[in-house]
């Protein structure tokens, strides 16, 4: 069995105690922020607080709490642990930030599969690469990297420039798959315009929206360039459908409706950019290596796409207002032409900062709050647009990111809900590979597995309405929502009690009997005879705050399990083992499976 | 019998309706169903579903239901010239080609040819990959063709088109929006669909109200009304919340009970958990029902071996490689086969009721040859599996199912597929229309322009031979509204565009 580091780490500061006794200090002071700010608090300060999101000064000494730091966790990470709460509540929510945006990035994801492939290669010459190896690398970063900010503004792109590794093509390449990840990761603190050029050109975005190989037109035939990239580039991945205010309020027209920021035409026009780009053969830019839809060589899925000028369109590019002439066929000018018109656009500040802080934090942002994050995505505070750093530390910083109580949050989806669960106690893999299965299936399991949405709409939509509730009726969006139903509210219970059952998820280990993803709930064990102990403990771990009336209805709902007092003999020490055991899965059960855990507020 | 838009004006509906109208607008839904019970008096039961097949990702109806007379065969041929990546397919009565590659149209032969009763004075065939739905279509005229439907806010030309005061549906060829307007008339965040509206104008028939609406694909706009929630059903049927099946959890009834509460209420006012508690409780109150009602997958009604279900298979045969496979499509009207006898005989207090399936991969902006008959042979085998199987259980005449998708797909081809566009051609199949039919005007397909991709040579055909709709989706909806039991009234109400269009719906005239 392989012990993480996290394990360890976890161990080593007292397998769960979440309350550090050293932990008040002064909030490091940040590098790179704007220093005429000025100073607030952030438990006392009202409206200037939300104005103050690029402050350094969010934490300042005494008055930061332990769910304050499990707050930003819930938000920032894959789920609090004793030791990030300890890190956070010692470095100052900012100081935290700054410290995760500065850890190495080693491209992970790719890497695992391909070793993996590599040494079945060594037994079997016929091996293939194993896309069920892509998804295991992601979960072993999200349960046990130290680098949790990253990953998790990663996970939370992966959901707006969506590429399936349900597709087709992650099917024969699942490392150059693993690629496409490992660069959203690596461009999560970069750059806007950067990751939008390097979603553009990667090829598993150019076989998932089919603009890899695309061929411009021919009056003669009819051809048309494929519009598919084209379309969603601009509807989902930088500017969205209808024109915005920077606080994300939709601009009205005379008529009262919403005002389009494109339309067919600018498609059109901007499909014929995107013929001319294929993959980069190792054998040179063929004919045959610019069409074809099958892997050329071992790690073309991993090199972006390259120009291939006999094929792109030459005709005059028309689109948001900007016309690229009729040209000798220059691919590159006319790519970068229009990501600098994209990336330039007013719309995509607020477009792209709601829907972050919609993954991290909240799914009804106030005006004000999207206004903040796209004002540090306007300018970072050097008067650099798209500074990703900037929007995140934004997204994190807003009061209502910061405080409770300011609205109803969001439900969080089962990914990050069993992310949290496995988090929060010590964890480790028999095959130190993470391998767990996939979960997409709502009948039986989470109906939802990391990075293989249904379609490039992602699981849910930003706009997504819960029909006929209380949501609905007050205007509110719940995009969570769309993945939760009858069926999928019972199939998470029914996982949840699986997991809590055998300590553990995964894929089946034979030969131990048990998953290969155990979690270790002996600390919990330890305080089962007394009720409210354990559940105060699991609350703390799972809940990060005060829920009394849930505490009082688990605690007396566990009770009736008696755990027996050993008798002279030790004979009934199995009776007593097995009514801990119970009640420490009944505990964690009833937790997981309430509103309070369900729903981050 | 000849197709014809049927107006039904104002005073044909008084008329029709004779006393009821002197209730007034608040008459009891129940005299309404009993009124309307007249328009199916064939029928001895008086249980009626409505099966709303989706086709995600935008279906592409030039392949799917082909005009192949000259005049349209050559606008065909000329628009999807084929060539090595073409999505042509062959003319009909081409032989198939054994020694063509898997999965081309050389290899399938000829598109099917279909014999409407009201051929509008042209002939037509079916993609290659539709022979089932040919049977159902030709000899068993269980199945008809809607021509031409997409959202319209009122009829449209394509000079109107060029009046920037000429009311559009909103967000045109946007995946998510269409989805939204084709179930809801209104782009994405719309609160109900006119699936589940109809529920709630013919839920107070239904005891059980809570499975008026039901859906085996998840969260279903369509299936959503006012009052109506769908409930989400699917093949592994009653599912608790992983409490054991005498509702105790680790030997604890109490525990079970808590796990219910817990997890089914809020104990404070955030309206996340509200909205999410509810689904959690509806949950739990659908299990318990379910547990009791719903017949097994495993009755030889609808299990797919052996003869039961007509003898049709839940399995397909793939066009592509010849292997026989699960057919997602069929495995869920399994679900919702079980739950029609569950509400016909099987305790399920329900005699109205709405359900929503879903197919998934249409977006077939390439390796449209492959995909798409896949996809429709699913589609298919689907729609025989489903009408076999209602034959079985005797409930035939009882049920309607229609296909829908979020737009049509344009005529030109790019390369190897086809781009997003606007009408399309759906299928009807049970008694909402005659079968065996073509109803709407079938557009005319005609070639593009020279110099561009225009095509002036038809009216029904914009840029790129996108679809013009000649008839609403709320048009459609109505002819169905109606076989369901709806009033004119009533539909007027649920289908906002529809008295722009004369309140004129397809259906067959005697």
């Amino acid at each position: 069995m392989l012990l993480t580091s996290l394990s360890a780490l976890m161990a080593a500061c007292g397998g769960g105690q979440a309350e550090p006794q050293q932990a008040l200090e002064p909030a490091q002071s940040l590098a790179g922020g704007n220093a005429t700010q000025k100073v607030v608090t952030s438990s006392t300060a009202g409206t200037d607080a939300a104005q103050a999101s690029s402050s350094n000064d969010w934490d300042v000494a005494g008055t930061m709490t332990a769910s304050g730091a499990y707050r930003t966790l819930t938000q920032a990470s894959f789920g609090p642990t004793p030791a990030t709460v300890a890190r956070v509540l010692a470095l100052g929510r900012g100081g935290w930030l700054t410290e995760q945006m500065a850890l190495p990035f080693a491209a992970p994801l790719a890497q695992t599969v391909d070793a993996l492939y590599e040494a079945r290669l060594a037994t079997n010459p016929g091996a293939t690469p194993n896309r069920r190896d892509l998804l295991n690398a992601f979960w072993r970063e999200a349960l046990t990297s130290e680098s949790q900010l990253r990953w998790r503004v990663a996970y939370a792109l992966s959901q707006i420039f969506v590429v399936s590794a349900d597709a087709s093509g992650a099917f024969s390449d699942p490392v150059g798959y693993a690629d496409y990840f490992d660069m959203v990761a690596r461009n999560a603190f970069g750059n806007y315009r950067q990751l939008l050029e390097a979603v553009a050109l990667h090829p598993a975005m150019g076989r998932y929206l089919t603009h890899l190989g695309n061929m411009p037109a021919d009056l003669a035939t009819g051809r048309v360039p494929d519009e598919n990239f084209a379309r969603e580039v601009m509807q989902l991945f930088s500017i969205g459908l209808v024109q915005l205010n920077n606080d994300g309020s939709v601009k009205l027209g005379g008529n009262g409706q919403a005002l389009p920021t494109y339309g067919n035409e600018d498609i059109e026009g901007l499909s014929r950019v995107f013929t001319g780009w294929s993959w980069d053969c190792q054998a040179g830019r063929s004919d045959s290596c610019y069409r074809t839809k099958s892997l050329p060589d071992r790690y073309a899925g991993k090199r972006p796409m390259v120009a291939y000028a006999r094929f792109h369109s030459t005709a005059e590019k028309r689109f948001l207002g900007v016309t690229i002439p009729a040209q000798v066929a220059d691919p590159a000018a006319s790519l970068k032409i229009a990501l600098d018109t994209l990336a330039a656009h007013p719309n995509v500040g607020p477009f792209i900062s709601r829907q972050l802080i919609q993954r991290m934090v909240t799914s009804n942002p106030s005006p004000a709050y999207v206004a903040s994050v796209a004002a540090a995505f306007a300018d970072n505070g050097n008067g650099v647009r798209g500074d990703l750093k900037a929007v995140v530390r934004a997204v994190l910083a807003h009061v209502e990111a910061r405080e409770s109580g300011t609205g109803d949050g969001k439900v969080r989806e089962p990914v990050l809900r069993l992310a949290a669960l496995a988090r929060a106690f010590p964890i480790s893999s028999i095959s130190g590979e993470y391998r767990f299965p996939y979960t997409d299936i709502a009948s039986r399991d989470l109906g939802q597995s990391p990075l293989r949405a249904p379609s490039v709409f992602n699981y849910f939509r930003p706009g997504f309405m819960h029909t006929g509730g209380a949501l609905a009726a007050s205007g509110l969006v719940a995009p969570e929502m769309q993945i939760s139903d009858e069926t999928s509210v019972a199939t998470y219970v029914r996982f949840m009690r699986a997991l809590v059952d055998s300590s553990g998820f995964g894929e089946w280990n034979d030969q131990l009997k048990r998953p290969d993803i155990g979690l270790d709930f002996n600390a919990s064990l330890a305080l089962a005879p007394l009720a409210e102990s354990l559940v105060a403990d699991l609350h703390e771990r799972l809940l990060g705050a005060d829920y009394p009336a849930l505490k009082t209805q688990t605690v007396n709902a566990i009770q009736s399990i008696v755990v027996p007092v050993l008798n002279g003999t030790g004979s009934n020490q199995n009776a007593i083992d097995k009514a801990k055991r119970d009640r420490v899965r009944a505990a964690i059960l009833l937790t997981v499976s309430s509103p309070e855990f369900i729903v981050q507020r | 019998m000849t197709t014809t838009l049927k107006n039904l004006s104002r005073r044909h509906f008084l008329r029709y309706a004779g006393g009821m109208t002197a209730l007034g607008s608040a008459a009891p839904l129940a005299l309404n169903l009993g009124l309307m019970g007249h328009a199916a008096a064939q029928s001895a039961n008086d249980y009626k579903a409505l099966v709303c097949v989706f086709l995600n990702g935008g279906n592409d109806a030039f392949n799917t239901v082909l005009a192949t007379d000259a005049a349209s065969w050559s606008a065909y041929t000329s628009t999807r010239q084929e060539g090595s990546q073409s999505v042509a397919l062959k003319y009909p009565g081409t032989p198939a080609d054994p020694s063509a590659p898997a999965g081309t149209a050389a290899r399938w032969g000829g598109a099917l040819p279909i014999t409407p009763l009201n051929a509008q004075g042209r002939q037509f065939a079916l993609h290659p990959a539709l022979a089932a739905a040919r049977r159902l279509f030709n000899v068993d005229k269980r199945m008809s063709i809607i021509a031409n439907v997409g959202p319209l806010m009122r009829p449209t030309s394509k000079a109107d088109l060029t009046n920037p005061s000429h009311a559009l549906p909103p967000k045109l060829r946007s995946h998510n929006d269409q989805q939204s307007v084709w179930q809801a008339m209104a782009a994405e965040g719309a609160a109900s669909g006119w699936g589940g509206r109809m529920g709630d104008l013919l839920a107070s028939s239904n005891g059980q109200g809570m499975f008026t609406a039901v859906t085996t694909a998840g969260r279903s706009l369509w299936a959503s009304g006012a009052a109506v929630h769908p409930i989400a059903v699917s093949s592994a049927g009653a599912l608790s919340l992983g409490t054991d099946d005498d509702g105790s959890l680790y030997g604890s009834a109490e525990l079970g009970a808590a796990l219910k509460r817990i997890s089914a209420s809020t104990r404070g006012s955030n309206r996340m958990e509200t909205d999410y508690t509810q689904v959690v409780q509806r949950a739990v109150d659908s299990e318990a029902a379910l547990r009791t009602m719903l017949p097994p997958a495993s009755d030889a009604r609808w299990a797919g071996t052996g003869t039961a279900g007509g003898g049709q298979s839940l399995n397909y045969i793939s066009p592509n490689t010849q292997d026989s496979l699960l057919n997602p499509l069929a495995q869920q009207l399994q679900t919702v086969a079980r739950v029609i006898a569950a509400a016909n005989g099987g305790g399920m207090a329900v005699r109205r009721q709405v359900f929503f399936v879903e197919l998934k991969g249409f977006d077939t902006h390439d390796n449209q040859t492959v995909d798409h008959a896949e996809l429709l042979a699913q589609l298919a085998h689907g729609m025989l599996y489903f009408d076999s199987t209602l034959g079985t259980m005797g409930l035939q005449d009882n049920i309607s199912l229609f296909t829908a998708s979020e737009f049509g797909r344009t005529f030109t081809q790019n390369a190897d597929g086809t781009d997003h566009g606007w009408g399309g051609h759906q299928f009807v199949l049970g008694s909402a229309l005659a079968g065996g039919d073509i109803y709407g005007r079938f557009p005319t397909l005609g070639v593009k322009n020279a110099g561009n991709n225009r095509f002036d040579s038809s009216a029904d055909l914009l840029d790129n031979g996108v679809l013009l709709p000649a008839l609403a989706v709320d048009q459609m909806a109505a002819s169905l509204g109606r076989w369901m039991g709806l009033s004119n009234g009533q539909l007027a109400d649920l289908l906002p565009s529809f008295a722009n269009f004369g309140m004129r719906y397809p259906q067959p005239v005697a």
